[in-house]
């Protein structure tokens, strides 16, 4: 070997070995300082009339019942666990779920918006998923599209009569997929491409992105319908509790 | 069997409850972090993202008392995103070869301009200083102190409730978590990648059902203490001092003259 390719061995091994060692956020978040100002503040502008809903939402099940405050803020926190959780992988990189789906599923897509945000902001302060300017953002993608595609999904495969099984991989599964698009979305309206604008962009930070996502879906759905199914064994009366219904 | 957290919840939390800076004031370390970060963010020159790096690593350093290891390889955690969106940002596809490097894909060529590399690594610096600015309240402020400040600013009480039983929850359902992955290791429950998704599935299922029925516990439990739909705490007093204020006020105003000088 010539001394450059040497070089170039040694290089690709510390690249290797650098992929290897880094921690993997696979949730896939929007770290902070990556979207312009004007941006957060958009996302932010959008994702408040859901938030404001799902307060009242809460505000309303806490009022007829103030038992339901440790239920809420156990939700809350099964989410924060679930989601920074490392889950089984193939590859060997750690990655974690979103969890908001599986939350969607168990407690209504208006509670989770609100919990949602908590969660996020927790994780932005707890564990530096995420940030504070790109709260709005975030919470979009992941405590308010990807919860309501799922609940719909899951309804929808429901009056469909679909498996409920596969009714619940589907749920999870799409609405990861869904909040990995809009992520993509999102970074592509901030940074559009010279030649493609927004959409050329957006595909390639699809592109980017979709080696960890694409695998992370499946996986989410997956866990999500075992999670289910200890659930459906174990914890009958909690479901009803929480008012998921029994098919 | 004691678990490695790696940068986990825990190891960010215990470094905020042992920061030397944990004795200033709250609302003032939102406020001259929330501050740099919009400075940071509204400035975007790589000179200013730069300065508050630098900075504010000093700070954390020895006001802080931080280890710099520690603080380093916090600030690796972002690092995969930053990497991968700082390519996507670089790079630009086109039917035809385009800007100064292109490579051949058979369908179409992925390209770059050293105008576009050097706008993502300027956009890589400009994200690490926001970064440490976030640093800066999250790894010297226990969350529930950064509540007690949300509730200063009127966030609804009921959400700051939440907030302080979700805080507490969760450290308690990892806990727990932590000794259901235990007892599964024990009994080889990831072995292998089918197993270890079932005990995945297992554990989770389980810790849902074991909080909820924890849940009615505590909420008896704080009913028997008189709980009527607000959490009071004893706080620390932590006085605002006028010479921190004077210095924030400096370190602000330098970073405007940077981005100022830098244009």
């Amino acid at each position: 070997m010539t001394g450059k390719q040497k070089k170039l061995v040694r290089l690709s091994a510390c690249a290797a070995l650098l992929c290897g060692a880094l921690p993997m956020a696979g949730a896939m978040h929007i770290m902070e300082g990556f979207l312009p100002p004007r941006l957060c503040i958009l996302w932010g502008a959008i994702a408040l009339p859901f938030l404001i809903a799902g307060y009242f939402s809460i505000k309303r099940t806490v009022a007829r019942d103030r038992r339901s405050v440790t239920l809420y803020a156990m939700a809350g926190a099964f989410i924060f666990v679930i989601s920074s959780l490392k889950i089984p992988s193939v590859t060997g990189s750690c990655s974690h779920m979103t969890g908001t789906g599986l939350g969607a599923l168990l407690f209504g897509p208006s509670a989770v918006s609100i919990l949602g945000v908590i969660v996020l902001l927790f994780q932005a302060v707890l564990l530096a998923h995420g940030g504070l300017t790109t709260l709005g953002a975030n919470t979009f993608s992941m405590a308010i599209a990807g919860p309501f595609v799922s609940f719909g999904v899951y309804k929808l495969c429901q009056k469909c009569k679909v498996n409920k099984m596969v009714s619940v991989f589907l749920a999870a599964a799409l609405g990861d997929l869904l909040t990995y698009c809009v992520t993509s979305f999102q970074l592509a309206a901030a940074y559009p491409s010279a030649t493609g604008g927004v959409l050329g962009s957006a595909v390639e930070f699809l592109g980017v992105f979709a080696p960890t996502q694409l695998p992370l879906a499946v996986l989410e759905g997956l866990l999500t319908v075992i999670v289910m199914i200890a659930l459906e064994s174990y914890a009958r009366p909690e479901l009803r509790a929480v008012g998921f219904e029994e098919a | 069997m004691q678990p490695s957290y790696g940068h986990g919840a825990r190891s960010i939390d215990r470094l905020a409850y042992a920061s030397g800076m944990g004795g200033w004031n709250p609302a003032f370390k939102t406020v001259l972090s929330l501050g740099t970060l919009i400075i940071c963010l509204a400035a975007d020159r790589p000179a200013v993202s730069a300065a508050v790096i630098a900075s504010l690593a000093a700070l954390q350093k020895f006001k802080g008392r931080l280890p710099l290891r520690d603080y380093l390889g916090l600030l690796r955690v972002p690092l995969v995103f930053l990497l991968l969106g700082g390519l996507a940002v670089a790079c630009d596809l086109s039917p035809v070869p385009a800007g100064d490097w292109s490579l051949s894909l058979h369908w179409f060529y992925v390209c770059a301009s050293a105008d576009s590399v050097r706008f993502a690594l300027a956009l890589v610096l400009k994200a690490l200083g926001a970064v440490s600015a976030m640093y800066l309240l999250a790894l010297t402020t226990p969350a529930c102190e950064l509540v007690g400040v949300l509730q200063r600013a009127h966030l609804p009480m009921l959400l700051c409730e939440l907030m302080y039983l979700i805080y507490r929850f969760a450290f308690v359902l990892l806990d727990t978590h932590d000794r259901m992955r235990g007892a599964a290791a024990a009994r080889l429950g990831w072995r292998d990648f089918r197993t270890s998704c079932r005990s995945f599935g297992g554990t989770a299922g389980n810790l849902l059902v074991m909080s909820l029925r924890r849940s009615r516990a505590y909420y008896d439990a704080m009913a028997a203490r008189g709980y009527d739909g607000g959490i009071r705490f004893l706080e620390e007093d932590k006085p605002f001092c006028r010479a921190s204020a004077l210095w924030t006020a400096v370190f602000w105003a330098a970073l405007i003259a940077l981005r100022l000088a830098a244009r």
